[in-house]
């Protein structure tokens, strides 16, 4: 090519050449793995590394007394099926994550709805819902942990003034309400989540079907039922997936609010698993049940997005 | 110490309380003083406070009374050159001695140039980052705060101290008096198979507390045996509940170590031990379930947020009125005493409650001593496996000086570890009512010489002590499992100690 020819090139072609000519040839846009190298080694070292090593330890059974470890591949996997401990974690897991999804989704869902308007003032209470997720789950369990004190938490002697409950009743003090105490934390602070995701779903939805439904009459529960769920049925799959995964390895919450209990009415797998690992140091066994919980949201959550078709 | 020592010491405590108590002016104690013998160069400001008349005065550790001693900075200065820059670190819960020594930390780093850091975070979590440390051996902490329950799980991984001291007379701190540490915390806290695992760092211990008010109110006289202390604390419930007071306030989260404690002291007032002699477990023995059945009573009779209250807990229901009578830690007592306390002077203490016999600790197992008062104590104890180990070991003489000791002492109002720090004239002058009182103290050094417990000393005693008891008492005590029957839980906690106690082959 002559020099000539060169001249005529488009700009934008000879530009980035000629702005790389510090850069070894390996750096270049065919070559893509140098690029990709520090966000892999990140993910070898805090993932992949982390995860190995759970399996290796999951492999040990450790001796209290001496902390000798010795290679029993079967002894932690045998041990979880026994435990029942494990099983009432498991359900304790379920039953968490089950009925946090549902007031989330629903409550988020209706608060969305209320908040979809262009209306003046409304941009403002959209911004106020970001504001629960700015606390640290840490600060609102111990928000949430004065409030519900039966001697002198405000909402305890709310519901003790409405006659809901008996004088000084301890709602996370007992094995019947703490779970319902520690989950009005946890859909407290994550329905906003729920609320953002709703509202930037229904915002991008086209307006004409609605204006259709509306010119042929239909009401606006009809509305919402035909036209709404349905169109926003990838973005509720979505939240879901998101905060399913999330609330299955709920620990912040129990841990400073009930600490697992009463008993283990509050018990969940990662919090069953802490207990393990930091107070009996038993970490072969902990991480066992941290392997278990990793396989539970992995099938769980793959058989989610092929059921509802989620394509990440 | 003689008995003409004992004597000034006295008269100066005297002194220093009637003038803290106003009864004599600062001309009259001056007057005292000089008799006594006593130079103002560590007896001034500080301890005479200003002109202005203020009852109550925080005799805070900043003052001058109670300056750091000059022979100590010195020896500081001469044996820390070499390790000038260093940073030593450990892990602690926010004991009052240890917020006090934090806050002194300073002189030691203006001395020696060693910089210290103190994690100060939860109980759960000082045994967690402890355990994570030795398992790996890592030295990220020079040394371990260790609560007296994880004493024999930690034993392998400390410096005995009384050996490097001998090991070591280059670093060894002058003075150091290891007599000077009262003897039955040696042995309870910090010695294990025969040697010391750490120095004694922070002693509480339960003694019984209870409102005068109420108890006169009622013609209650303060409880001396278990069976006083139950009657009482129904009585006072069915006559105060109306009132929002309860006869007692319990530490009894479930799955928390506070739980534990409660329930291991009303074992052994029942005549029962956690451990029989052959290393079987026997908290499902009938004086110990004996002794779990007085407390499914007492917690009829306790405010019901108890149930989910530790310690901290506990203490609010004392300092809010919800309750007239607690057998617990005696740490408690300043903060009642405190300034904007609502019962500033209202809570007194004595000797803990006694049962009608106990176990003699040869029938029990693992080193476990049964008696009235559980303590809680904790060691400083220092790593094997730190990369800082002279460093750190400077730092822990000095915090374990009886200088420090004592001053950490005037600036909690907690309990020393130190048989001179009981006696420190100025300990003394504090026994009255206010913010950081010691008048508890008198009754505490009776109570660790005469009546004072230890739980078994085991490597496996941690996770029990923080899992498998205190989380079969939390499901039995809230309902969640075994109808009430406490037996049948016993059983249960017994089964799976017994079967963790022979695989780990002890």
């Amino acid at each position: 090519m002559s020099s000539n020819t060169a001249s005529l090139l488009p700009r934008e072609t000879a530009s980035p050449e000629s702005k790389r000519g510090w850069l070894p040839s390996w750096l270049s846009s065919e070559h893509p793995f140098p690029w990709l190298f520090p966000a892999a080694a990140l993910m070898v070292v805090f993932g992949i590394y982390p995860l190995l090593y759970a399996l290796t330890l999951s492999l040990y059974k450790k001796n209290a007394a001496t902390r000798k470890m010795v290679f029993a591949p079967d002894h932690n996997w045998t041990k979880i099926l026994s435990d029942e401990r494990v099983w009432n974690a498991l359900f304790n897991t379920f039953l968490y994550t089950g009925i946090a999804l549902v007031f989330q989704l629903v409550l988020g869902m209706l608060i969305a709805l209320l908040l979809d308007s262009d209306r003046k003032g409304y941009g403002i209470l959209r911004a106020m819902m970001t504001l629960p997720l700015v606390i640290p789950p840490a600060v609102t369990a111990m928000m949430f942990l004065l409030m519900l004190n039966g001697s002198f938490g405000v909402l305890s002697r709310g519901l003790i003034a409405m006659g809901l409950l008996p004088t000084g009743f301890s709602i996370l003090g007992n094995a019947s309400t703490a779970m319902a105490g520690v989950l009005l934390a946890e859909i407290w602070q994550w329905t906003p989540f729920m609320v953002l995701i709703m509202l930037a779903g229904l915002r991008s939805l086209p307006k004409e079907p609605f204006e259709a439904a509306a010119i042929d009459g239909a009401s606006g529960v009809q509305a919402f039922f035909r036209l709404t769920l349905p169109m926003m049925s990838k973005v509720i799959a979505i939240a879901v997936l998101i905060r399913g995964i999330d609330l299955f390895r709920a620990f912040d919450y129990v841990k400073v609010m009930t600490d697992s209990g009463p008993g283990t009415a509050t018990e969940t797998l990662t919090s069953y698993a802490g207990r393990i690992y930091f107070g009996n140091a038993d970490f072969p066994y902990a991480s066992t049940i941290a392997l278990l919980t990793l396989i539970i949201v992995i099938v769980v959550s793959s058989a989610f997005m092929k059921a509802f078709k989620v394509k990440l | 110490m003689s008995f003409k020592d004992h004597d000034k010491l006295t008269f100066i405590a005297d002194a220093a309380r009637d003038f803290s108590a106003r009864r004599i002016s600062k001309r009259d104690f001056l007057k005292k003083m000089s008799l006594a013998g006593v130079g103002f160069s560590a007896f001034n400001l500080g301890l005479l406070g200003s002109t202005r008349p203020s009852r109550n005065r925080s005799f805070g550790i900043g003052d001058a009374a109670y300056a750091q001693d000059a022979d100590v900075t010195k020896w500081l200065k001469d044996v820390s050159g070499p390790f000038k820059g260093t940073k030593i670190r450990y892990t602690s819960e926010a004991t009052p001695p240890t917020v006090v020594l934090d806050k002194l930390k300073g002189e030691f780093t203006e001395a020696t140039g060693i910089e210290v850091e103190i994690e100060i975070v939860p109980l759960e979590q000082v045994l967690a980052k402890a355990t994570q440390d030795v398992q790996g051996q890592l030295g990220s902490y020079d040394l371990y705060y260790l609560d007296q329950s994880w004493v024999a799980t930690f034993a392998q991984d400390t410096v005995d101290p009384i050996a490097y001291y001998k090991e070591k007379p280059d670093l060894a701190m002058p003075g150091m008096d290891w007599d000077d540490f009262s003897k039955p915390l040696v042995d309870g806290l910090a010695v294990y198979d025969g040697h010391w695992v750490g120095i004694p760092f922070d002693i509480p211990i339960m003694v019984t507390m209870y409102r005068k008010d109420i108890l006169e109110k009622h013609k209650i006289a303060p409880p001396n045996t278990v069976d006083e202390f139950v009657a009482a604390v129904k009585m006072i419930t069915e006559a105060e509940k109306a009132n929002g007071m309860y006869g007692t306030g319990l530490q009894a989260k479930s799955g928390h170590y506070s739980l534990e404690c409660d329930w291991t002291q009303v074992v052994w007032n029942n005549g029962g031990s956690i451990f029989t002699k052959d290393k079987k477990f026997s908290g499902n023995d009938e004086a110990a379930v004996g002794g779990l059945k007085i407390y499914q009573e007492l917690l009829k009779n306790a405010p019901p947020e108890s149930t989910n209250s530790t310690w901290d807990g506990q203490f609010q229901m004392m300092a809010s009125g919800q309750c007239a009578l607690v057998n617990s830690w005696d740490e408690f007592f300043p903060g009642l005493d405190a300034d904007g306390s609502k019962v500033q002077g209202l809570w007194e203490c004595k000797r803990p409650i006694r049962g009608a016999s106990y176990r003699s600790p040869g029938d029990a197992g693992f080193g476990e001593i049964p008696n009235p008062a559980h303590q809680g104590g904790s060691i400083l104890g220092l790593s094997k496996y730190s990369k800082n180990v002279d460093a750190a070991w400077i730092f822990m003489q000095w915090a374990c000086s009886k200088d420090i000791m004592t001053r950490c002492t005037l600036g909690g109002g907690f309990a020393p570890m130190r048989i001179s720090s009981f006696n420190d004239p100025r300990v003394k002058a504090k026994e009255v009512v206010g913010p950081g009182t010691t008048r508890h103290l008198p009754i505490v050094l009776e109570t660790i010489n005469n009546d004072m417990a230890s739980e078994p000393d085991m490597p496996l005693w941690a996770g029990f002590s923080n899992n498998e008891i205190p989380v079969a008492l939390g499901k039995l005590l809230t309902g969640q499992d075994y109808g009430g029957d406490a037996k049948k839980c016993m059983d249960d906690v017994a089964a799976q100690i017994d079967k963790a106690v022979a695989e780990a082959g002890l």
